[in-house]
């Protein structure tokens, strides 16, 4: 039951519209009969930004909403358009995958990038920018689509609030499994705490905030300091892309000067660390494409399952020196696919948060995860030879 | 009761101590029955501890100053 009465509403007049486009009257407006102005309101809204056709499908549109309201926790929405897009020819596996990671769920590489650019404006709202917009440009949508795809983004926000507020419970037993801990934690208290950590971290103080100031202000010498102060993070994490000394050395200085170029754009919604690491990402990734072997950073291959599971030593490190050991791990970490690289990079080499990493590749906080464990995985795996019991005694 | 997929699905938050405590007893009951994910979780969790202490893709001092300048005499031109 939800909090405030749930009142049987006849299926006519304006809530036949709901009836029509969810094959039922959802719970959460018959929570709200007691004001059926308002009911009337919202279906009005409904109708004009998602049930007409608009310049996005009406399942692209369902597709943000559903992957917003899993990341939001939601516990209600998301069986709700899993629902829906079954009724448009969605199959449920499909839309389970968009739940737990839409980068491995078959969809086409636009509607991946018009979900990377919904999670994005939802999950990391304050380090947002012109760039996500760019994106999406560059994927192919027009200006129209864009503006749709925000208001979509916009619509599950209140939608999202109105259910946790009103406490509706799903229309329908979930088929969907969600992934431990990330969908539905139990109590609505604990969903607050996660997004007011969030915000937390995305709008506290940046060290960096007063040089930025200075050299937006035309002093363009403080900008050494920022060169001198990042420099060690920005060609790190080109090197672990790119692989070579000389090119992490030529990439990092066109990433400075795209940075200081692009200077009066930022608007200082996430730290200036974060924004430049995203610059520098970008920039290696236009390297990277260049090649024959690139691998996209998009396409998720199949599902990846340790395989050697041989136990080892306690300090598997003794049996090698340290020079052995930092080469060992350079040449083990530079034959990863790159995305799980740079994500495995920015974790656990450069340390970002969980969050920080996620906004500087452009991914939700779960997307971010997902890759690094499969990087750290895939790395695991292949310096078993090395250190499992048998191996490193072998060495 | 937890499977191995389910464990290693939240191997990543488990290693990064961000963990409801409720997860992380389900998880650690499931370990003390599970040699493989017992093996699984020691080696990864020694991977990265190796990974972290390796100085890996090190900044070398010498090429930072002369950076420095090569960006600064880019921006100044």
């Amino acid at each position: 039951m939800s909090f405030l009465p749930e009142i049987d509403a006849p299926g006519t007049g304006s809530l036949s519209a709901l009836k029509r486009n969810f094959g039922i009257i959802p719970k959460i407006f018959r929570a709200q009969m007691l004001r059926p102005d308002l009911v009337e309101a919202q279906v009005q809204m409904l109708d004009g930004l998602l049930f007409k056709a608009g310049a996005l499908s009406r399942i692209q549109k369902e597709f943000i909403l559903l992957t917003v309201s899993a990341d939001n926790n939601n516990s209600y929405f998301p069986a709700l358009h899993c629902q829906t897009l079954q009724f448009l020819g969605v199959k449920a596996e499909q839309s389970q995958q968009i739940v737990v990671d839409h980068h491995s769920a078959n969809l086409s590489d636009s509607d991946v990038a018009l979900l990377d650019f919904a999670r994005r404006l939802a999950s990391a709202g304050p380090s947002f920018t012109d760039l996500d917009v760019e994106a999406l440009r560059k994927a192919s949508f027009n200006d129209e689509q864009i503006l749709e795809a925000v208001l979509m983004v916009g619509l599950t926000q209140l939608l999202n609030s109105i259910q946790v507020g009103l406490g509706t419970e799903p229309d329908f037993k979930s088929r969907i499994i969600f992934p431990l801990k990330e969908v539905n934690p139990p109590v609505a208290s604990e969903r607050q705490t996660i997004d007011s950590e969030l915000q937390d971290e995305f709008v506290s103080d940046d060290p960096d905030f007063e040089i930025v100031e200075r050299v937006r202000n035309g002093e363009t010498d403080a900008f050494e300091e920022l060169v001198r102060k990042h420099g060690r993070r920005v060609y790190r994490s080109l090197l672990s892309m790119l692989g070579s000394t000389e090119e992490a050395e030529d990439a990092l200085q066109d990433a400075f000067l795209k940075a200081f170029q692009h200077l009066p754009h930022f608007e200082g919604r996430s730290k200036f660390s974060t924004w430049l690491v995203r610059i520098a990402i970008n920039t290696g990734l236009q390297r990277v494409r260049g090649r024959k072997d690139f691998d996209s950073l998009d396409e998720e291959s199949e599902e990846f399952r340790p395989r050697n599971i041989q136990a080892w030593t306690d300090t598997p490190e003794e049996f090698y020196s340290r020079e052995e050991l930092r080469r060992l791990v350079e040449r083990e970490v530079m034959k990863l696919p790159v995305k799980y690289r740079v994500a495995l990079m920015l974790r656990d080499l450069e340390e970002l948060s969980t969050e920080e990493a996620a906004a500087v590749l452009g991914l939700s906080v779960p997307g971010l995860k997902a890759r690094v464990l499969r990087g750290r995985l895939m790395l695991r795996e292949s310096m078993v030879p090395y250190f499992s019991k048998a191996g490193a005694s072998k060495s | 009761m937890i499977s191995c997929q389910d464990f290693i699905s939240e191997l990543g938050n488990l290693l990064d101590e961000e963990i409801a405590s409720e997860i992380r007893e389900r998880l650690e009951t499931h370990l003390a029955h599970c040699n493989t994910c017992q093996v699984l979780y020691d080696s990864t969790r020694k991977t990265l501890r190796i990974v972290t202490e390796s100085g890996s893709f090190e900044y070398p001092e010498p090429i930072a100053e002369p950076l420095v300048s090569k960006v600064m005499d880019r921006i100044r031109k």
